[in-house]
């Protein structure tokens, strides 16, 4: 009897260790960490939740407090602290979570970049709006509105934002084609609304030939809708192509009004879902050479409006 | 008591002779600034053609309108030897809290109230700190902008706020009476009004003795902290109008609103012969520094000029027109 119920005893310690050896093995963890707390990361979440619900993985979402460097160097001490297998991070300060991404690295956590990258933290990927390729799509877009020839401007936001330049040099890469289309001011507005507004009067009023205008930063689509409803630029309204950046309330609004012909929307949701899926990819060994992944632009318009996914 | 107070304080002011001097030199300053702003108007309308025409001049006057609105509460606050950074924190949460009670429903009247009171708590806070603890005002102040900026991020979370709004309410910002913009016309009535006032009235001496001589008018019967407290509160409430304004100008609230404005404030009164030492200044030559800054912004995109260039041009020239606006002020200065 004793000898059985022993055995019987060890058989079942035994098949709970191998049961559990099994669950650990499968159990993976991972977070992902945004910026800061603003609508275009809730979107993230939502694409990187449903996914790790269907792959089967523990998901967290760990929200910087602020956008200092060192917030989310903690963050990633954190997680290292707790044994995530892998971490997804749009970063703040590219510079100050270097050492830290190299550390996880190292001790085998996989990390990777999505929306804003480290390119020299030796993340295994980056995953996100590759700015100048929207450029070029912003820039096709206009040239088939304009049907390959007239003046346009730029309004861009802060005159050093390494994304805007990028999208700026895609857009004048896609007009190189175009030899009938003139780029003939390029305008900052520091991303201030009043700003944007008054330059975008005097530029309509400085280039009465004026064909097209991009909005490339996101006070660009909403600071040209308000001066296309004043009375003085009536007659711009549909003459006037304009392609603007971002799906704000506004900007929406201004293409339901007929101000705005395009807005390039960026793919939250979708980057939520990549960087969920190639972490868990990395940690199963299944992707073992991680190349970047440009998630694009969609353009939003008249037809899509309601319909358009991110 | 107080009207022999009163009589001590002016015929100590008039003994020093600060007023009669500081109305000369104001006067002298405003006529400086006002050539600065025609010259430089003919220099940009002798390049393109589309800088003199009435669409443009309204349009001119309706950017710089917001800036030159907040720079009257200004050059109050510097005339008494203070400074007021919270300028554009209190027009942007100013704004924020017009949205806010439009999208809560509220009716017209109460969302622009809720608006002002914004103004009137900035400038009580401002204004007790200052003078019941005795901060300096650089550090009151900034700690001021700092709260007001931390409170729009927290509210909006980056995000413009754009409620519904009734026609009338449009109307302040972008309404018209005949061919000139509202906030143009809010912006004349009100450097008349507080121009009187500074001129004509005892609080206007007041506030002149303040920053000319704290010591000296306090000892004068001057209740000196009384007048810090109301140009503070004054300077918030008048930035808070502009925030209203500008929100129904653009019918958003963006969480950025007023961001840096107080830089442009603050220059806007000093080119227009304002000394941040205090004691001197005037309203129409702050409103009319704010013309010169948002006219050369205008020419600049008029003309073309290469938008990098853009700030250091604009920089450059407010230095040449102070300088020779100094300069001038010393010639006639020697000479009388």
């Amino acid at each position: 009897m004793r000898t059985f119920k022993n055995t019987a005893r060890a058989v079942m310690v035994a098949a709970a260790l191998v049961g559990g050896s099994a669950a650990m093995a499968k159990e993976i963890t991972i977070a992902v960490v945004p910026k800061v707390a603003v609508p275009f990361f809730d979107d993230v979440n939502n694409g990187a939740a449903a996914e790790a619900k269907t792959l089967g993985v523990n998901y967290q979402w760990v929200v910087p407090a602020n956008t200092q460097g060192a917030t989310q160097v903690k963050i990633i001490e954190d997680l290292m602290a707790r044994h995530v297998d892998g971490i997804a991070i749009s970063v703040n300060e590219p510079k100050s979570v270097e050492g830290i991404i190299k550390q996880a690295m190292k001790v085998g956590i996989k990390v990777l970049t999505f929306d804003s990258d480290s390119a020299n933290s030796g993340r295994s990927m980056y995953i996100g709006t590759i700015n100048k390729q929207a450029g070029v799509t912003m820039g096709n877009s206009m040239a088939k509105a304009l049907g390959g020839k007239g003046e346009v401007a730029i309004v861009t936001g802060q005159l050093g934002a390494s994304n805007l330049n990028e999208r700026i040099d895609g857009v004048k890469e896609a007009l190189k084609a175009y030899p009938g289309i003139k780029i003939v001011a390029t305008e900052g507005t520091e991303d201030d609304l009043a700003k944007a507004v008054s330059v975008t009067e005097a530029l309509l009023r400085g280039h009465p030939q004026l064909a097209g205008i991009f909005g490339i930063s996101q006070v660009g689509g909403p600071a040209v809708a308000k001066v296309l409803a004043e009375q003085e630029f009536a007659a711009d309204k549909g003459k006037l192509k304009v392609f603007a950046f971002d799906d704000l309330p506004d900007t929406i609004k201004g293409v339901k009004d007929g101000f705005i012909d395009g807005i390039m929307v960026q793919r939250p949701i979708t980057m939520g879902k990549l960087a969920v899926e190639n972490l868990v990819a990395q940690i199963k060994g299944t992707e073992t050479a991680p190349k970047d992944i440009d998630t694009g632009v969609t353009v939003v318009n008249a037809d899509n409006l309601g319909s358009y996914t991110k | 008591m107080a009207i022999s107070g009163e009589e001590v304080a002016r015929s100590e002011m008039r003994r020093i002779g600060i007023l009669r001097n500081l109305l000369q030199l104001r006067h002298i300053r405003e006529v400086n600034v006002l050539v600065a702003l025609l010259i430089m108007g003919a220099i940009i309308s002798a390049f393109t053609p589309y800088f003199l025409t009435v669409d443009n001049l309204m349009g001119v006057s309706r950017a710089f309108s917001l800036t030159a609105i907040m720079s009257i509460g200004m050059v109050m606050v510097i005339i008494t030897g203070g400074i007021d950074l919270s300028v554009g924190s209190a027009m942007g949460l100013a704004g924020l809290v017009t949205a806010l009670c439009f999208d809560a429903g509220y009716s017209q009247s109460i969302c622009v109230a809720a608006g002002i009171c914004v103004g009137l708590m900035f400038g009580l806070a401002n204004g007790l700190l200052i003078t019941v603890i005795g901060l300096p005002p650089f550090i009151a102040t900034l700690g001021t902008l700092s709260i007001g900026r931390g409170f729009m991020y927290m509210i909006t979370h980056g995000v413009p706020v754009t409620p519904k709004t009734p026609d009338s309410f449009s109307m302040l910002g972008q309404g018209y009476i005949g061919p000139v913009p509202v906030p143009v016309v809010i912006l004349l009535v009100l450097t008349v009004v507080f121009s009187l006032i500074m001129v004509r009235t005892r609080f206007g001496r007041h506030i002149y003795a303040t920053g000319g001589n704290e010591h000296a008018a306090r000892l004068s019967g001057v209740k000196t902290n009384r007048v810090k407290l109301a140009v503070y509160v004054l300077s918030s409430t008048i930035s808070s109008l502009a925030g209203v304004i500008a929100f129904s100008r653009y019918l958003s609230a963006e969480p950025a609103s007023g961001f840096g404005s107080e830089l442009d404030v603050i220059a806007a009164a000093a080119i227009g012969g304002a000394s941040l030492a205090g004691g001197i200044g005037s309203v129409t030559g702050a409103v009319i520094g704010a013309a010169l800054v948002g006219e050369i912004s205008n020419g600049i995109v008029l003309l073309n000029i290469n938008t990098y260039a853009q700030q250091a041009i604009t920089g450059g020239v407010i230095l040449i027109a102070v300088s020779l606006d100094v300069l001038r002020n010393r010639l006639k200065g020697g000479n009388v």
